[in-house]
Order: structure tokens, then sequence, then C-alpha cells
């Protein structure tokens, strides 16, 4: 008897972050679906349909997560993945990119369901997948 | 968003006009829209956004040149031809005026409405190229910091996360010695982010971004939290951090990010400069048009020859035996800044061996009136 994996999509341009990760998504016994633009992770989302998400803020430009995180919860186009978890993943300290992050939710865009400052903290990493899984 | 084909509606009560205009542009590729009235048209230009409009002066309902001056503020990029019924040169110059950007007299020809509507439409085109082009210089001119933090922190970043995989046990055993030495790199990469982030933030107090914006601010609020993010911080040496006494107000005028980080810092220096056991005090009162707030220690304390510039950029108190506390000489100079970004002043008293007391004056709130002040307004710097 097989329980099912839960499967995380992870959307980072920087190999080095998902090189990382995956092992400690891994030690969870998460699957891994790597992307390395937010080009491929629309694919990816419609093709592998994960169960959660981890997305990079700041990958070509400086909106792609914001944009890519706004569409996949508000686009008729994503509306089977609306309700999909998204944990934003940055190398922009909080503190230092608080304000950016504001204005972006100031110009009415929705959010993620958490935010973690990389480098991420395993333990930490996993104890947030599995509360938003539980949801 | 160029690639669209242009929208084009046509405002004009004789539905003869609407027909054929809209016909006409419609064979050459447009999407157009037609209203038969005024209100009609402004609550077209709001929903469907038209590159274009087309208006008829002379209209029963709501004037063509009322229409003219609410298309304009719906939009102000939208181009405007109007088209004037009994070709009186005086409402045309005056549609002009109003912000046209040409008017044709009836009855005209189709080429004559085709000329117009494509030189129209490309000076609509230009206008938004440079739009989107202002926009886009501005959004890197407002988070040059955000980006430069990110290009800066990203390679420590990464090499930083390997480390925490390698000693988390996810790449295979690591053997005690190989993580001692892995664990002490780390340390250093830590060091090496708060300093490009103390850097970082200098350079945004220079650029005059930090106080943006000054609200009314419980100081007693800040203290708190504080307190609570400090715990695990001095529970190894077994320190006591306490709110004491608060007399009267605790509303301050400021900008509760920044302000956090003021105090952060000082309660850090408080630990981190305290003896084991020791004990950190918080005070508040009010003095005048200002709120004080207290951060006293038990701690080390500062030599008198050192403490005119332990404010200064990069000072770091030399103390031979105690290396093992590594700062970045920052924190102090950062905090003096925004506290006097804020109109205040930063203090400090200190006797070597028995601990220091760092005094933050804040003006006080102003009730209703949350104003904003600069960095640079040097007159608020007293």
């Amino acid at each position: 008897m097989e329980k099912h994996r839960a499967k995380i999509l992870v959307i980072d341009d920087d190999p080095d972050f998902v090189i990382a990760v995956t092992p400690i998504l891994e030690s969870a016994l998460y699957d891994v679906v790597p992307a390395s633009n937010p080009e491929e992770g629309k694919e990816k989302i419609f093709s592998e349909k994960p169960d959660l998400i981890l997305l990079d803020i700041m990958m070509d430009s400086l909106f792609d997560g914001f944009s890519l995180c706004h569409a996949i919860k508000s686009s008729k186009d994503y509306k089977e993945f609306k309700d999909t978890p998204i944990i934003f993943v940055s190398a922009v300290k909080e503190m230092t990119g608080s304000r950016f992050q504001f204005n972006a939710q100031e110009q009415g865009m929705i959010g993620p369901d958490d935010y973690l400052d990389k480098p991420v903290k395993p333990g930490d990493l996993i104890a947030r997948i599995e509360k938003l899984l539980k949801r | 968003m160029l690639e669209k084909k242009p929208v084009i509606l046509v405002i004009d009560d004789e539905e003869s006009m609407r027909d054929s205009c809209s016909q006409m542009l419609e064979k050459d590729g447009f999407l157009t829209d037609t209203a038969e009235d005024g209100s009609v048209g402004l609550e077209k230009i709001k929903e469907a956004k038209p590159d274009l409009v087309l208006i008829d002066l002379k209209m029963p309902g709501i004037n063509g040149l009322v229409v003219l001056e609410k298309a304009k503020e719906i939009d102000s990029n939208i181009i405007v031809v109007v088209i004037t019924g009994y070709a009186t040169v005086e409402s045309a110059v005056e549609a002009m005026k109003k912000g046209a950007y040409d008017f044709l007299p009836k009855p005209f020809t189709p080429d004559e409405l085709r000329i117009i509507i494509r030189r129209g439409l490309e000076r609509r085109k230009l206008i938004l190229e440079t739009e989107s082009l202002r926009r886009e210089k501005k959004l890197i001119e407002e988070n040059f910091i955000t980006m430069v933090s990110h290009q800066l922190r990203s390679p420590l970043v990464a090499i930083l996360q390997y480390f925490e995989v390698i000693l988390g046990g996810m790449a295979g055993e690591v053997q005690e010695k190989q993580k001692m030495m892995i664990s002490r790199a780390s340390a250093r990469l830590e060091g090496l982010l708060n300093l490009i982030n103390d850097w970082l933030d200098v350079a945004r107090l220079n650029a005059g971004q930090i106080v943006d914006k000054l609200n009314p601010l419980s100081l007693k609020k800040v203290m708190k939290k504080l307190i609570e993010d400090m715990k695990p911080l001095i529970q190894d040496d077994n320190i006591s951090l306490e709110l004491g006494s608060c007399s009267g107000d605790d509303l301050v005028q400021g900008d509760k990010e920044t302000l956090e980080q003021v105090f952060s810092n000082l309660i850090t220096n408080a630990v981190r400069y305290n003896k084991p056991k020791g004990q950190i005090l918080i005070t508040i009162k009010e003095k005048k048009a200002f709120i004080a707030a207290e951060v006293k220690d038990t701690g080390i304390g500062i030599a008198k020859e050192h403490l005119p510039f332990i404010f200064d950029q990069f000072y770091r108190v030399k103390r031979g035996e105690d290396q093992k506390i590594k700062g970045t000489g920052l924190g102090l100079s950062i905090a003096k800044k925004i506290v006097e970004a804020h109109g205040g002043s930063i203090q400090v008293s200190s006797e070597l061996g028995k601990g220091s007391i760092f005094t933050v004056l804040l003006p006080k709130a102003e009730k209703g009136n949350p104003h904003v002040l600069k960095f640079w307004d040097k007159k608020h710097l007293g």
C-alpha cells in the first residue's frame, strides 16, 4: 500500500538553491519538481499538478514571483490551482525587502501563504510545508 | 499590450453617424464601440479603456466639451478627436484647448477620418511607450537597493544553504571535525551577510528613504514585542530583560520598522556586552515634548575615551580579551541616523565595569496629524 507522496514544485532561477533544497524535501518524503524560470514553472503547474509551490521572488525581473503568485491565486487560467499553497523564498532579507513587498500588496496583488528567508532552516521549511499541506 | 488591436469609441447621438464610422473602422481592423450620448460614453471609457474616442460636440445631454474633459480625467493619455457639426472655429479651438488631439468638421470623407485616426493612434502608442519606460525606470530607481541587496546576498545565501543541508546530515554522514569547520564557516558567512545588511541600511539612510511615514506609535508595544523576540538570546547567559516603569504617555511620532531596528540594536548590545546573570532594564517616560526611552544594562561598560566616538561609522571599541564579540561597527551609527531622522536624539552614559545607559528621545505623537518628515529636513534634527 503506497501512501500518496506530496509533490513540491520549486521555481527558482538559482540552480544551487534547487540542488540544496531538494535533499531537504526528499528527506521529508516529498517528491520534488524543479523549474528554473517562471515560464517553466507555469508549464509544470499544469503538467505536474503540484501540491505546494516554493517560489523565488526575484528572477528575471523584480516582480516575477509576485506576478506569478497573483496570477495563480486570481486568474481564470489557474482556476484549478488557485488553492495550491505558495511559499515565497527569497534572498532579499525580510527587513530589507519589506517595503518593496508591502508595496506590491498595496498595488492589489495577492500575496503568498507563507514567506521564508534564504537560507532556509531544514526543520523550519518542513514544518511550514506540513502546516500548509494539512489545510 | 501594443500588439492588441486599438479600440475606438464613437460617441454621437446620430445613429447613422455611429454606424458609418464604426463600420468603416471595423473594416480597417480596429475594434469599435459606440455610445449614443455623453454619459453612456463616459461609462464605456471607464470599462473598455479605448485608445481613441470620437466625440460629437453637439449632443443632447452632457455637452461634448464636458465629455472631453471627463474623458481626459479618466485616462489622461486618451486621444480625443472631436466632430464639429457646424464647423465653427470657436468650438474647435475650445476643444483643442481642453486637450482634444484634433477636430473633424462635418461632413467628412472616410479618408479624412482615416488619416486623423491613424495619426492619433500613433501618438497614443508613443505616449504609452514613453510612459511604460518611465515607469520601469522609476521602479528600478525605487528598488535599486533591493536589487543590489539581492545580487550581493544571493551567492552567500546559496553557500549557506548547502552548509545547512550538509550539517543537517542530508548529504551523507559528517564527521565531528568537518561539522565544526562547516559551522564556523557558516558563522563567518553570516557575519558577512550582516555586514551587507548594515551597509545597505546606511545606503538607504543616505538616500533618505528610511523614514517615509511617521505615525503615532506606542513605544511600550514596541518594547514588549522586542523583549519577546530576544528571549532565546538571553536564556543562555541567564540575563534578565524587563520593561520597568512607564510613566505618562508612550506614543511617539515614529516609523515602526526603523524604530524597532533602533531598539533591537540597543537591546542586542545590552545583551552582548552584559555579564552572566546581568540585568537589562527598559523604562519609558514623558519629557516635555518628547518621550524618553532608556535601555540600562549591568554590562562591561564603555571607557570614557571611547564614548564620544561610539556613534561613528565603523568605530569599534577594542577589547583584547573578548574578541568573540563581533559587530560590524555600523549598528549604533545607523540607530543614531534613524533617531535623528525622527527629529529625536540619542545619548549614552557609561561607567567601565558597571554598565551603560542609552537614552533615546523621540517627539511625542501629534494627535490626529500624522506628518511626513524627511531625513534631509535639517531643521528637525536639533
